[in-house]
């Protein structure tokens, strides 16, 4: 069955321009199938002179569905779409289309921003985005365009409900943790101190869910750092969850009780931070020694890094 | 630390915990295959015919038409291959490769842009220059290199540059830092540097890096090995790296995230927190380390600060595609894309590189070509003959000697007006 392109428009005018693939003896040349070689065929001609014409947006539509990683094709397809004053909505649907069709392509999503930046109207866009989500939940283009829609058209007070539900999915979805982070901070404006006290909050509860869950952590620790406060601030959680007791001068770790290693780790900064090195010595040899060992020579780094600091500032 | 004791690392105690998500479901699959294929003692060869033969499939056949999917990346599978083809063994690139090279690339070039596409016909795109560029390295052909004209380059690059420091990758389209990397290593291997294209680009990696210490797509993204790459070997190519990284990038965040990106006992990168490892990240993950390792004195010292040893069992046993080539992981199948940067981990694995500025004046555009190599410490990892692979530039992503032989070519002719 002939495509669209060639059934709904006359070609005769145009000469296809074949693919030339470089000298007598070219480097990886591909045996196209022949449908696709005359497609790019007539591509390569209406490009060159960039007509602008519905044939030539209906060639782009099927050589998507053919190849929907050949970039210059969506390109053009912008190009036209925006020419011959098209409307955007039913261009947002057969994108929908073709998301579905192929999950993992990405040229979509710059396609889309650049359409529905011109459309001026989010409407279609979270469900859509959602429904990718559902089917990749660490697509790393579909999250990409979230943030650019949120920041475009003002979106934050969804945002927040959001990640709420797909870390309630996935506690260890990161990239649900790094788009929280953006809603969080992303916005630029001043945020209060209960803000921050509530983000501290909701990432230790999703510790106690998964006290080895790094993602969880990586935010605990991103936000205090954002909002300048202490690690310190932590160090009974920490200890709770590395079941450490010590003094002054030492540590202990009961081996049948600690839950997250990477509660170890962040005692140890807070001990490094206090200038008792000692103590952070032994949490950073067990990581080394028992708890971590393919990540032994940065854990000895850390302590040397320490000792250097401490007889630089003695 | 002796050679024994670099290969096991058995006698960690484990803390797992009980909650079941999709995320560990996937993790613990992986590592069980991993680690039953992992065995302690003797190495896996690595199958070096296999993998040239493997290899070699695109300057010998036409592809099959399920490559049709890479028809917009010509100039990535003439890349990929021939750099990995290189480093396996130089004497794989026979005169006959080399001379093809350069009609199969400038095929790609579009003359009215003035810059490379996916192929033929195609729009200019910065990824496409890229990889066009790094092929024509790799052909030394002179007289193709005497044929790009650097003046509608430098314009075309101009061109995508953005207000706010970044790249776009082609007119109209994404910015990111892959963007970035791949405008800045193009006007670095042809000499066309000026500060009026590199201003405000530092600044615009920095914003990509995010809480957790990686680097992001484009600011706010999520940090990602394959950008942290792209950001810390672009700093390399602005300036003088021992000034640029500590002054764009929080060095130690960086530098806790690139850590914890080796998992046990796979051993292998993995690109994001709590995603699974992927044998291309030998190079994205591994070649920062390089980077760092060759340019921050107080990371130097004696030990690298991950281990090379685990690594390289990870390429030998896992990464290894019966059929030939090398792959993300066990049960998938080889392509180009791995092999590539598989095979450019294993020599980063095998090598320590040292940034070196030369002693009189750097001129900007020179930065990426002042790097040196020695082969590892056998009290790091074990290297036999059988598994050597060879040298690269670690900013460039080529065979050593390779880029800065045309950056050479390039900066003898003077420089341009531009």
């Amino acid at each position: 069955m002939p495509l669209a392109y060639m059934s709904n428009y006359s070609w005769e005018d145009i000469a296809p321009i074949p693919q030339d693939d470089g000298g007598e003896n070219p480097l990886a040349p591909i045996a196209y199938q022949d449908d696709y070689k005359t497609a790019t065929g007539y591509l390569r001609a209406v490009m060159s002179v960039e007509e602008v014409s519905d044939r030539a947006l209906q060639l782009t539509s099927d050589l998507i569905f053919m190849n929907p990683a050949h970039y210059s094709v969506w390109a053009y397809r912008a190009r036209l779409l925006f020419a011959l004053k098209k409307d955007l909505e039913q261009e947002l649907i057969w994108i929908e289309e073709v998301g579905q069709q192929f999950p993992k392509n990405y040229q979509i999503w710059n396609h889309r921003e650049v359409i529905v930046d011109k459309y001026h109207n989010p409407i279609r866009e979270l469900p859509f985005v959602e429904v990718m989500l559902e089917l990749d939940s660490k697509n790393y283009h579909v999250w990409s365009y979230r943030q650019w829609l949120v920041r475009r058209f003002d979106l934050w007070l969804t945002e927040l409900p959001y990640t709420d539900r797909m870390i309630e999915n996935d506690v260890r979805n990161n990239s649900a943790w790094n788009h929280r982070f953006f809603t969080v901070f992303g916005k630029g404006v001043d945020i209060g101190q209960s803000v921050i006290d509530d983000e501290i909050d909701y990432a230790k509860r999703a510790i106690l869910k998964a006290p080895q869950n790094a993602s969880a952590w990586n935010y605990l620790l991103g936000v205090l750092k954002r909002a300048q406060r202490p690690i310190s601030e932590i160090e009974e959680f920490c200890s709770d969850l590395a079941a450490a007791t010590g003094t002054e001068q030492s540590v202990d770790v009961d081996i049948d009780r600690i839950a997250s290693t990477r509660a170890l780790e962040v005692l140890a900064d807070i001990y490094a931070s206090r200038r008792e090195v000692e103590k952070a010595t032994q949490a950073w040899t067990l990581l080394a020694e028992k708890y971590d060992p393919i990540r032994e020579n940065y854990w000895k780094f850390k302590k040397a890094q320490t000792d250097q600091h401490f007889t630089a500032t003695a | 630390m002796t050679a024994e004791q670099n290969t096991v690392h058995n006698e960690e105690l484990s803390v797992v915990d009980s909650l079941i998500t999709e995320s560990s479901t996937t993790q613990d699959e992986v590592a069980r295959m991993c680690a039953g294929m992992i065995l302690d003692g003797q190495l896996a060869v690595l199958q070096r015919q296999l993998h040239a033969d493997f290899l070699k499939i695109p300057t010998s056949f036409q592809l099959p038409p399920n490559y049709t999917g890479l028809d917009a990346s010509k100039p990535w599978l003439i890349y990929w291959p021939l750099h990995a083809l290189e480093i396996l063994d130089p004497d794989n690139q026979t005169d006959d490769i080399l001379s093809r090279i350069g009609p199969s690339i400038m095929a790609c070039l579009n003359e009215l842009e003035g810059a490379f596409g996916g192929g033929n016909g195609q729009t200019a795109h910065l990824a496409a220059t890229y990889a066009s560029l790094n092929a024509l390295a790799i052909s030394r052909d002179e007289q193709v290199w005497s044929q790009i004209n650097r003046e509608g380059l430098y314009k075309w690059l101009m061109s995508v540059k953005l207000p706010d420091g970044g790249f776009s990758m082609h007119i109209g389209g994404e910015e990111d830092v892959r963007a970035v990397y791949c405008a800045l290593a193009s006007a670095a291997l042809l000499n066309i540097i000026t500060p009026e294209l590199t201003e405000g680009t530092a600044e615009w990696i920095s914003r990509c890096q995010t809480y957790e210490g990686g680097i992001g797509g484009a600011p706010g993204n999520e940090a990602h090995g394959g950008y942290a790459f792209c950001g810390l070997a672009a700093l390399c190519i602005l300036g003088n790296p021992v000034e640029m990284i500590p002054k764009y990038l929080d060095v130690d965040s960086f530098v806790h995230w690139l850590s914890a990106r080796q998992y046990q006992p796979e051993g292998g990168f993995s690109g994001r927190t709590n995603k699974l490892v992927d044998g291309c990240y030998s190079w994205w993950v591994g070649g920062c380390w390089s980077i760092l390792e060759g340019v921050l004195p107080w990371i130097t010292s004696k030990d690298v600060l991950w281990s090379k040893a685990d690594l390289q069992k990870y390429i030998l046993y896992c990464c290894q595609s019966p059929r030939g080539g090398l792959r993300d992981k066990p049960g998938k199948s080889s392509d180009f894309y791995h092999s590539c940067y598989v095979l450019s981990g294993l020599s980063e694995v095998q090598h320590r590189y040292s940034f070196r500025p030369k002693l009189r004046e750097s001129k900007s555009g020179e930065w990426s070509f002042m790097w040196t190599y020695e082969l590892e410490s056998p009290d790091i990892v074990i290297i036999d003959e059988q598994n050597v692979v060879g040298p690269l530039n670690p900013v460039h992503v080529l065979p050593a000697g390779v880029g800065e032989r045309m950056h050479d070519f390039y900066a003898a002719l003077g420089t341009l007006e531009l």
